[in-house]
């Protein structure tokens, strides 16, 4: 009897608090409107030249617009490049955090770094498989996010997704066979832009 | 929740027998413990014990099985042991017991260590199984008496002695590859005296799974062993005894380096010789003196095809010597001593190392077999080794058997193991000409660092060598629970849980950059890991002529950093279909690299006394095992980076004739023709080889 008390006391003490707590949260005044945009940009070719995209216009940038600061992030080769230190006239800079994309909903405050010579910002997105199958592949390691704060100081997350046209399924015999492996410079990618210059991706 | 299902049928013996013994007990028959008696084993205990009491997981193959089967090489024989797996690898053949690598499992003949390895494996085709009496396997740590090495088991080659007069045979075995096999064995016993000795030749001419790429899988190879073994009773009480085993092998290798193919011949030499003396100064104490040296050389020639330039020489030579004493005293009939104590003195010396390297050792070790009660063997014991380049280590070991009727035995132990650090991973100092890597032994980073910065050759230094830790031994804590069940003649039934712990595991990380771009290693205590799961083995006699069998093994081999990390939810994967990234949980990780989850065996015998014929035929199933990581994240989780699960079928049938002077048979190894062309390379195909053995014997 003593211990059913105790329950249903400690039951309806628990509702009380949940009912009041939930009351509080719909009397806040408005939140602010998160100026986030979200986007999975498919192919980016970048296999005759480097590639250069905007990730607050969410578009390619191309032509004399590559040497201002329009650009956020340059993908040539192997190499993931960002505007700023020396790889462009911007001030962006970046790291890589370990993570999902989905559960990396607040940018680190601190720890960025620009571009230098040799020790880019960006670097062990990707492993070589070199002899073991698929042979001679470059494979996209997981967890890899790369938050970058941008020349404008607004945050962003990249998760590179693929290197070859069509984001193929590099488990299989076609990706496999380099005879019918799908063309290499090809980035698939998606990313969240803050716009509102806050750290969170929410 | 599988090893719950498989505990549970484990434990069916328990439930009915414990029954049963209580009413049968007074019954008990003495014939059954002679029968059992008959079957001793040494390995366990470094003392005659029998088998169904002997406390400790244990396996006994004999000559006459071995024989029958056709089987020539120790390779062969272990490969179709339950719970023993031969790993694929490019160094060499060797054995996984309870989950543990090649490298913790010492190899013994009659009871002294083989020297030799290979990053790691000692290469088992190089043990005929010519002129022995029974192979004995000890599954868990052994160090408690063998020291260093034993820290998943050993594998005991307990030579022949001759029967009395005369005796002899020639035996051959011819097949696929031309793999041909060829003994010659003589011997002579008198009362006092006897002598014997036999030469062996294995050659093969290898094989080829990608023929185009124009590089042999298995080079050719020829391979001699000359053996001879001699002892001299002085009177009652005193045995002289001499061993001497020669090895040598040549093998050509071929290799393609930057669009030129390179080739060559590699030579390794094996040498032992053991004399050792008895004295039985009582009827209650025996003395056993022993000497050893061993001594293994390897050398390779490898040149470039094309304009004969040298691409890579190398020589690596390895000597052991010991000196032990044993004494074995039996203080009352329940209750006998153990103790031991010798030094041992190893050198190398090889292309890799700065100079020549040196080891000194000494131990000692002490055991107690007593039995409390007629039921119930108690056995402790421990080792204490002292080394000159690492930590002192001490092995203990508790292990009880308990007969809960004549049919049946429950046993458990616990004990300590450990592995010393190697000559490799003290003294490397090795830098990859084609590739530019570096590793470096823990004792030569320093130097090895200082001259690759004088040379201008290092970019960054990632740890400082003179931080470094001093390596110790890597070490493991083992329990074993199992039983040993035999209601009647023709049903023998045994049962093992294992959990080992291992810590201070030895693995390469990186100490520096180089300006190249690759990476110097060296050796640090890194890993945790555990390795458990059960094994069972069960053999029954139909009928008369026929016997089924069967075994089966479960196993758990993980590294605890990494369920750490996967628990913090820090490892993540990508979905082959979405190339997105995805946390992994608990039940994707697939454990360590190369260990199948099941593995299972069938065997099928029929033995017909009247012709003798004997006929066999086993099915082995491995199970998938991890063996690469695609997905970048270090540890296995995705399908892709398994192998197939896959069955070897072997199969064998012989005939004896003229009175068992000759015998002629038949084998077959993986007669269903697996392969995997592009994981696994030591599975050749279908293998067939024929045979024909004489023997005489003149009293």
């Amino acid at each position: 009897m003593n211990k059913f008390t105790t329950l249903s006391l400690a039951l309806s003490s628990a509702i009380i608090l949940l009912a009041s707590s939930c009351s509080k949260n719909s009397d806040d005044p408005t939140p602010a409107v998160s100026k986030l945009t979200t986007k999975t940009v498919a192919d980016l070719d970048g296999s005759t030249a480097a590639a250069y995209y905007s990730l607050s216009t969410g578009a390619q940038i191309t032509g004399a617009d590559t040497a201002s600061t329009k650009w956020d992030i340059k993908f040539k080769g192997t190499s993931i490049f960002i505007n700023g230190g020396t790889s462009g006239t911007g001030t962006t800079q970046a790291q890589i955090v370990s993570n999902t994309f989905e559960t990396l909903t607040t940018a680190p405050t601190a720890n960025y770094k620009s571009d230098a010579a040799g020790t880019p910002a960006i670097s062990g997105w990707y492993t070589y498989t070199a002899t073991t199958e698929p042979q001679h592949a470059i494979l996209t390691v997981p967890g890899k996010i790369i938050v970058l704060k941008t020349s404008a100081g607004n945050y962003a997350k990249v998760e590179i997704i693929s290197y070859y046209k069509g984001n193929p399924n590099t488990t299989t015999a076609t990706f496999a066979d380099l005879a019918t492996r799908p063309a290499s410079r090809f980035y698939t990618f998606r990313f969240a832009y803050q716009g509102d210059g806050t750290t969170s991706f929410k | 929740m599988q090893i719950k299902y498989i505990l549970y049928v484990l434990a069916m013996p328990f439930t009915f027998n414990i029954a049963y013994a209580q009413r049968r007990d007074t019954l008990k028959k003495d014939t059954v413990n002679i029968k059992q008696l008959k079957e001793v084993v040494v390995t366990g205990t470094r003392t005659p014990k029998s088998l169904q009491q002997v406390p400790i997981p244990i396996t006994r193959i004999t000559a006459d099985e071995i024989k029958k089967k056709g089987l020539v090489r120790l390779n062969e024989v272990l490969a179709e042991q339950t719970g023993m797996t031969i790993l694929d690898d490019p160094h060499g053949q060797g054995i996984q017991i309870q989950g543990f690598d090649p490298a913790y499992t010492m190899i013994l003949i009659d009871g002294l260590p083989l020297i030799g390895r290979n990053t790691g494996i000692l290469e088992l085709s190089r043990i005929t199984t010519n002129n022995i009496d029974r192979i004995e396997i000890v599954k868990g740590p052994t160090s408690s008496l063998y020291g260093s090495e034993a820290m998943a088991g050993v594998v005991n080659i307990i030579t022949a002695d001759p029967v009395k007069g005369i005796s002899g045979d020639v035996a051959t075995r011819y097949g696929t590859n031309n793999t041909a096999d060829l003994t010659l064995n003589s011997a002579y016993k008198n009362d006092r005296f006897y002598i014997s000795g036999f030469a062996n030749r294995y050659s093969s001419d290898g094989y080829t799974l990608q023929s185009s790429s124009g590089l042999p899988t298995v080079s050719p190879f020829a391979g001699y062993t000359l053996n001879g073994k001699s002892s001299y009773k002085i009177d009652d009480r005193t045995t002289i005894k001499l061993s001497v085993r020669y090895y040598t092998n040549d093998q050509d290798s071929r290799y393609l380096v930057d669009n030129r193919y390179a080739g060559g011949t590699g030579t390794e030499k094996d040498f032992n010789i053991a004399p050792v003396i008895t004295h039985r100064f009582t009827d209650k104490l025996l003395s056993t003196l022993q000497l050893y040296r061993s001594t293994y050389k390897t050398n390779s020639d490898v040149r470039y095809e094309d304009d004969k330039s040298v691409y890579d020489q190398t020589y690596f030579n390895q000597a052991f010597n010991r000196a032990e004493l044993q004494n074995d005293y039996a203080v009352k009939d329940n209750l006998k001593l153990t103790a031991g104590a010798g030094g041992q003195y190893e050198t190398v010396e090889a292309t890799r190392y700065t100079k020549l390297q040196s080891f000194t050792s000494g131990y000692g070790y002490f055991q107690a077999d007593w039995l409390p009660v007629k039921k119930l063997d108690v056995i402790a014991g421990g080792r204490y080794d002292m080394h000159s380049v690492y930590k002192s280590q001490f092995s203990p070991k508790l292990a009880a058997s308990y007969a809960l009727s004549s049919k049946f035995t429950v046993l458990g132990s616990a004990g300590k193991g450990y592995k010393a650090p190697d000559f490799r991973q003290l003294y490397l100092n090795f830098t990859n000409a084609e590739v530019g890597y570096s590793v470096f032994g823990y004792e030569e980073a320093s130097a090895g660092i200082q001259r690759l910065q004088q040379a201008g050759q290092i970019e960054t230094i990632l740890i400082d060598p003179a931080t470094l830790k001093s390596l110790n031994a890597e070490s493991s804590t083992a329990f074993n629970l199992g039983y040993r069940y035999k209601p009647t003649n023709k049903l023998y039934w045994t049962a093992n849980l294992f959990r080992n712990n291992i810590t201070n595991l030895i693995e390469t990380a990186a100490i520096a950059i180089k300006t190249n771009g690759q990476s110097v290693f060296s050796y640090f205590n890194l890993n945790k890991v555990y390795t458990q799961g059960v094994e069972t083995d069960l053999s029954y006699q139909l009928f008369k002529p026929l016997q089924v069998a069967a075994g089966f093994q479960y196993l758990e081999a993980y590294d605890q950093d990494v369920l750490d990390q996967i628990a913090a939810g820090k490892v993540f994967t990508k979905d082959p279909e979405t190339n997105l990234t995805k946390v992994i949980k608990r039940s994707d990780y697939g454990g360590l690299l190369g260990r199948s989850k099941y593995t299972y065996n069938v065997r099928v015998n029929y033995q017909e006394d009247k012709t003798g014929i004997n006929a066999s035929i086993r099915a082995i199933y491995r199970g998938r095992y991890g063996y690469k990581d695609t997905d970048g994240n270090g540890i296995v989780n995705r399908n892709d980076e398994y192998t197939k699960g896959y069955v070897l079928v072997n199969a064998s049938l012989s005939k004896p004739f003229l009175k068992d002077a000759f015998r002629v048979q038949l084998t077959a190894q993986n007669l269903l023709n697996y392969k995997d062309a592009q994981v696994i390379l030591n599975l050749p195909g279908r293998l067939i080889y024929a045979g024909i053995t004489y023997n005489f014997n003149k009293k």
